[in-house]
Parts: structure tokens; C-alpha cells; sequence
């Protein structure tokens, strides 16, 4: 086979061997090459053709998708439970880790235009292109839900994370990154545990412009069919430079770093993208429905893992040999944890309506019939009373105000100041309800919870660092030979985005008691807000 | 605030400040001195997962700006020479020294002393031996995180060996 005559792992290590050789030896290893090596086409609903031409390294991935630890991702939607919302999110794990790989190699042009041809270094370009690809292997069930079991119940296979490499390292998938270079599938796995980008290689695939963000919000607004979140993919891509930044760990500096920021002409680019992600996780990621059954999910599989771990398998209405209570007895297992997918937990809802565990038999019930437990928007509740109470308020003072000039003077003057002090009155409101409606679920505990509570919130930006700073940031150069600043510095736009707040209850429908309990702690906290 | 009869996350977050001094300085100081509390059994019972930075709690962090909304710290935010910024934690009032578990006090003042960075790497490297179980977790810390190794690596090793020097009820991993 030409491939172990050619292949030579030392070499290939360091450099690539030259494609476009044209006389002795070399020309001969291309020509073979190219004969062995086979050119292969994806259709995709967001790309189109994703191509993997006919050579090396597209080949080594090619082998990395055959192999069932990728092909699984067919059996792991993107979206998990959206679907339930938008019936056109059936979207996999597979499809978008390809669209990221095709995103990355398009970011990877950008960098190759950037650096010298004698800077650009392949073998790393190629580490963050195989990383863009495999970086999503090891989802779970339902993927996110299914993280959120594993904290619960510390289950360190639960974590996506830790999967991921696990497989990069071992196996199937090591053997074919390996087929690049000995310890190739090692530094791509480093790719993605690397502490922040460590390199503009590293950007492509973990940055505020990564592959996986510009292909998720894409895609999951096409397969939802949300007209939210619409971003300017190609003008985006276009205006893309690569620029030095500094970084640091509190008030030390470590030193610069190479990342993607953006050319003076993306500026309302920028804000669309940053909008964007908002509306996306608003609309879709955290749409109260999909984390509603979430919230089910998460309940039902503790209790499975709990009952199987407890020896009282007959009381989930699942076999001995289903793979979920193989996982629930050897959750350090890696088969054990790829054996599970969202198929495996969808084909087993209808067996555990059957189980003898009554919070087992209704959570599969009402997640097959997506028959939902009630959502009560408190965090909207308590802003719409605090409105309420407010424009009382603003009338009355309107009237105090022909007797009091003082009135109003000093919040006015800063309305930034005034809108902070609102929206900590609301998450101080929150906050306490939350905990009121902890202390109520403790009170009434029973086999099936009365409350279950949810409070996500997400920043539009990737955070990696604990302090601020231009890693955490999107950065755009205002002019030519300017240094890049934060976006937010010239765009009130994004300086007016805050991070998306939820506080949602979800309950029974037709439990008026409860209802009553939760109104009760809604009006109560509107009372009692000071702002 | 609600009354309730243990002590609410918020409340350990600003007691790791109260014991500390009153006062700490940076977002990762904080997080990595918890992590070093958390680690001797001397912590609040926070838990803590690897992230870009190394060990972090998504608790700790809730709890800190659930402090602030209850004013039992504030969050001061200044502008670094590095461009970036840092958060100054403070506390209204400083614990007793006397009311302060001595090894928890000598901890959190080996935490407020050290250089950010290489308290990081210290931290780092205890969670890929604690946790990971990494068989050389400096060397995997240099591998994770080159830039900051390369300068401060050395110099992390010495402060860890200072923290595990501290009598603790459950020992820091030898590394």
C-alpha cells in the first residue's frame, strides 16, 4: 500500500511534504498519493458541499468520521429537547461538528493569509482543523441535560469534556489521527484542553470567533427555523484580521496572544452577531419549554441511576441489560457511557412508563407526550409587578413634584445608575424567591417534586479568563494600523446588551395550591423591592 | 433576606473574604483560595470543576454576586496595567483573627500574598493530582498552560510547598 511506503511519521510531524513536486522520488509519492488517496463530498443543508479533497490529512479524517465513536454523533441532536419547540430541530452532533470543520478550515485561510509563508506552521494548522472536528465527541444523551445528571450525581462520565478526550486519546479515533504523525491524536486532544487560545491555531477553535459558534448559530436558526439571530457570515468572515492582544491573570500580565479581531468595517457586523447570540439564547437555548423538559429529563435519569444503583432495577421498568442501567452500574465506564445516545433514551421512554417508580412512570409519560410541566416566568413576574408598582409610583411622584423640585433630579441625571439599581432590585427580588421557593420544595418534599426551579443565564461572550479582558471581549480595529478595542467602547449597542436572566418555576398543571404558593412569594418579593 | 438556618452560599463567599481580611484582590485569587480551602477540608463545601483557568466554581462565582446584591461585600472594578481589569473584593468587617481556624487563616494569608498567577499554576496542579489523578501534574500543567509555566512555573512550585507546609486536616497532595 503506498500509504505505509510514503508514510513517514517524523516527517510529517514537522512539515507536510510538498504537494506540487515535480521530478525524482517526490513526484512519484504524489502521483501515488493521489491515486490512493480518495476525494470525498458531503452535501450539507447550510454549506452545501463540504469537501474533503484527496489528500493525508483529509483522509485521516475521513477515517475519523467512519468510526463509530463519530458516526454516534448521528444519534445526538444538536438541540436535544428544541425539537419539542421547533419540530425542525432533528439537527446532529454529526452535521455540526462537520460544518465546524469546514468553518475552521475557512477561519484557517485567514490566518494562513495573515502570517508569512514561512510562519505559518501546517502541522498546527492541521491540529486545530482535526480538533474543530472532534471536539463534540463526547456528548451525552440529550447533551447538556445530560451533564446537568452527571453533577447532580458526580458522575465524571457524564462530563462531555472528559469524554471528548478519552476518545481522542484512545482507539479508533486515536489510531486515525495517529495515522498523521505518532502523538498527533495527543496534541490535538491538547488543542481543546489548552487553557485559553494559546495561539491564533488555537482561535479557530476556542475564541469569541470560533468555528463552533459561527456554525452553531447558523445552523440551529436554519433547522429551527427561528428568523432570529440572523448573522453576516461572509461580510463577518471577510473583515476578520488577525490582531495581538494582551492577557492577564488579575492585576498581573502574562503577556500577548495572537487572536481573530475585526476590521474597521464590521462594527454593525459585530453588533448583528452579537445580537445575534442573544436572541438565540432567549428564542431557542433557553426557551422555557425546551428547559422545562430538560428539567424532567434530569429528574428521571437521576432517579433511574439512583433506583439501579440501589439494587431496585425492577422498579425503573427497564431490563438488566438496558444500557442505561449499565451506565447507572459502571458509570466509569467509557463503553458503558457511548452506548447511550438520545435514541437510547427516546426507545426506553415508553418501557419506563411502565415502572413501578411513580416519579420513573410519569416523567417518561409526560416527556413522550411532551405533556410539560406548567412554566411560571417568575423573574418576568416580579419585573412586570416592580413595572406596575413603579408607574404608581412615577404618577404619584409627577404629582409631588409641583410641590418638590428636588424630585427626580439626581437618578435622571445618570439613567445608567438607575437602570443598575433596578435590575439588582429585580435579581436581589429573584434571588429571594428562589430561595423561598427552595425552603417550600424542601418543606413539601414528595416522591413526585411539586416545584422544579430554574434560573439560567448566559453572557454573549466566551469567558476565558475570571477577569475581564480582551479575550473576553470582542475586539475590532477602529482604523487602519489602529490597535484593536473592545467593541463594546464604540458600540452602544453591545455596551446595552446585558447577560440573558431567566427565573422560571415549572409545576403540574391544575396544582392551584402550589400555583397559589408561588403568586404568593411573586407578590411578596414585589412588596418588598427597594428601587 | 430570608432567614434560613444554615448559612446561604452568599454568606461563605463573603465569610472566605471576612477571613481573609477583609479584603482580596482578583476574580482568580478568589477562586483558587477557595479551591485551596475546599481541597484541606477547611472549605465551604463549593465544588469546583477544571475550566480554561483551571479549578473553578460556578457555585462560588453565583454566590460572590448573590453577596453583593445582599451588600455583604462589594466588587470594586479597576482597569489593569495589562489592559484588562481585576475585581477588589471587600467585606464590610474583617473576621477576629482569633475566631479564624489558624490553618484556614494561614492558608487564605499564603492565598492574599501570593502572585495571582502562580497561585493558579499551585491550584492547578493540586486539582490534576487531586481530581485527575495526573501522575505529573506540573508537567501537565506546563503543557496546559505554557505561557504562564514558562514564566512562573518555578516559582509556583516554591508557593505550593509553602501551602503544603500548612497543618491542614487533610493534607495537600504531595506532587
Amino acid at each position: 500500500m503506498c500509504r505505509t511506503i510514503c508514510y513517514n511519521p517524523t516527517k510529517h510531524k514537522q512539515s507536510r511534504p510538498p504537494l506540487s513536486v515535480s521530478s525524482g522520488e517526490s513526484s512519484w509519492k504524489v502521483s501515488v498519493d493521489k491515486m490512493s488517496y480518495k476525494r470525498q463530498r458531503i452535501r450539507d443543508p447550510l454549506y452545501n458541499l463540504i469537501e474533503f479533497p484527496a489528500d493525508e490529512f483529509h483522509d485521516a479524517m475521513w477515517q475519523v468520521i467512519q468510526s463509530p465513536q463519530f458516526q454516534r454523533l448521528r444519534r445526538i441532536k444538536q438541540l436535544g429537547f428544541s425539537e419539542l419547540v421547533y419540530p425542525g430541530a432533528t439537527h446532529t452532533r454529526f452535521a455540526h461538528s462537520l460544518g465546524v470543520f469546514h468553518t475552521a478550515r475557512k477561519l484557517m485561510t485567514i490566518v494562513k493569509e495573515h502570517l508569512d509563508k514561512s510562519d505559518y506552521q501546517e502541522t498546527k494548522a492541521q491540529r486545530a482543523l482535526a480538533a474543530a472536528l472532534v471536539h463534540d465527541l463526547g456528548h451525552g444523551p440529550y447533551s447538556h441535560a445530560f451533564e446537568d445528571v452527571g453533577k447532580r450525581l458526580r458522575i465524571v462520565m457524564a462530563d462531555h469534556e472528559k469524554v471528548t478526550d478519552l476518545l481522542i486519546r484512545q482507539g479508533d479515533i486515536s489510531n486515525a489521527l495517529n495515522k498523521l504523525g505518532g502523538g498527533f491524536a495527543s496534541d490535538v486532544a491538547d488543542v481543546i484542553k489548552k487553557s485559553c487560545p494559546a495561539s491564533i491555531y488555537g482561535a479557530v477553535v476556542s475564541s469569541q470567533f470560533d468555528a463552533d459558534r459561527l456554525d452553531y448559530m447558523q445552523r440551529d436558526r436554519l433547522m429551527t427555523g427561528t428568523h432570529h439571530g440572523a448573522i453576516d457570515f461572509d461580510w463577518l468572515l471577510s473583515n476578520l484580521e488577525v490582531g495581538t492582544v494582551p492577557h492577564g491573570v488579575d492585576r498581573e500580565r502574562v503577556g500577548e496572544i495572537e487572536t481573530f479581531v475585526l476590521g474597521p468595517k464590521a462594527i454593525y457586523a459585530a453588533e448583528t452577531y452579537l445580537m445575534g447570540l442573544y436572541q438565540l439564547y432567549a428564542t431557542v437555548y433557553l426557551h422555557k419549554a425546551t428547559r422545562g423538559a430538560e428539567k424532567l429529563f434530569t429528574e428521571l435519569l437521576v432517579k433511574v441511576i439512583e433506583l439501579a444503583g440501589n439494587d431496585s432495577v425492577q422498579k425503573t421498568g427497564l431490563s438488566q441489560n438496558h444500557p442505561l442501567i449499565h451506565f447507572a452500574k459502571n458509570p466509569v465506564d467509557l463503553e458503558c457511557t457511548l452506548a447511550l445516545d438520545d435514541s437510547v433514551i427516546s426507545g426506553a421512554l415508553s418501557m419506563m412508563t411502565e415502572a413501578e417508580d411513580p416519579l420513573i412512570s410519569d416523567f417518561s409519560k409526560r416527556l413522550r407526550n411532551r405533556k410539560l410541566f406548567k412554566c411560571i416566568d417568575v423573574r418576568e413576574d416580579i419585573a412586570k409587578g416592580i413595572r406596575l408598582r413603579l408607574s404608581k409610583k412615577s404618577i404619584d411622584s409627577k404629582i409631588a413634584k409641583t410641590h418638590d423640585p428636588s424630585v427626580g433630579g439626581a437618578n435622571q441625571a445618570n439613567p445608567d445608575r438607575k437602570e443598575k439599581r433596578r435590575i439588582d432590585a429585580l435579581d436581589r427580588a429573584c434571588n429571594a424567591a428562589e430561595k423561598s421557593l427552595i425552603a417550600f420544595a424542601e418543606e413539601n418534599r414528595e416522591t413526585i417534586p411539586k416545584v422544579l426551579i430554574d434560573s439560567p443565564g448566559r453572557s454573549i461572550y466566551r469567558d476565558f479568563e475570571e477577569s475581564k479582558g480582551p479575550l473576553n471581549q470582542i475586539m475590532i480595529r477602529p482604523g487602519l494600523g489602529d490597535k484593536p478595542i473592545d467593541v463594546a467602547s464604540i458600540s452602544q449597542v453591545i455596551k446595552a446588551i446585558a447577560p440573558f436572566k431567566a427565573f422560571r418555576v415549572y409545576m403540574k398543571d391544575g396544582d392551584e395550591k402550589t400555583k397559589t404558593t408561588i403568586n404568593q412569594i411573586i407578590e411578596k418579593e414585589v412588596k418588598r423591592c427597594r428601587c | 433576606m430570608p432567614v434560613l438556618n444554615k448559612k446561604t452560599d452568599a454568606e461563605k463567599a463573603a465569610d472566605i473574604i471576612r477571613d481573609a481580611g477583609g479584603r482580596v484582590v482578583g476574580r482568580t485569587r478568589l477562586q483558587k483560595m477557595a479551591y485551596l480551602l475546599e481541597i484541606t477540608g477547611l472549605g465551604s463545601d463549593f465544588s469546583f470543576e477544571y475550566r480554561h483557568y483551571g479549578p473553578f466554581s460556578e457555585e462560588l462565582a453565583n454566590a460572590v454576586a448573590d453577596a453583593q446584591l445582599w451588600d455583604l461585600i462589594t466588587e470594586e472594578e479597576k482597569t489593569a496595567n495589562w489592559g484588562g481589569s481585576y475585581s477588589i473584593y471587600t467585606a464590610e468587617s474583617s473576621t477576629p483573627k482569633a475566631k479564624v481556624n489558624p490553618a484556614r487563616k494561614q492558608l487564605l494569608e499564603l492565598g492574599i500574598d501570593a502572585n495571582p498567577i502562580e497561585l493558579e499554576l499551585a491550584a492547578t496542579a493540586a486539582f490534576l493530582k487531586a481530581v485527575e489523578k495526573v501522575p505529573d501534574p506540573w508537567e501537565e500543567t506546563a503543557r496546559r498552560k505554557p505561557e504562564k509555566a514558562a514564566k512562573f512555573l518555578a516559582k509556583a512550585k516554591v508557593l505550593y510547598e509553602k501551602l503544603r507546609s500548612v497543618q491542614t486536616p487533610k493534607p495537600l497532595p504531595a506532587i
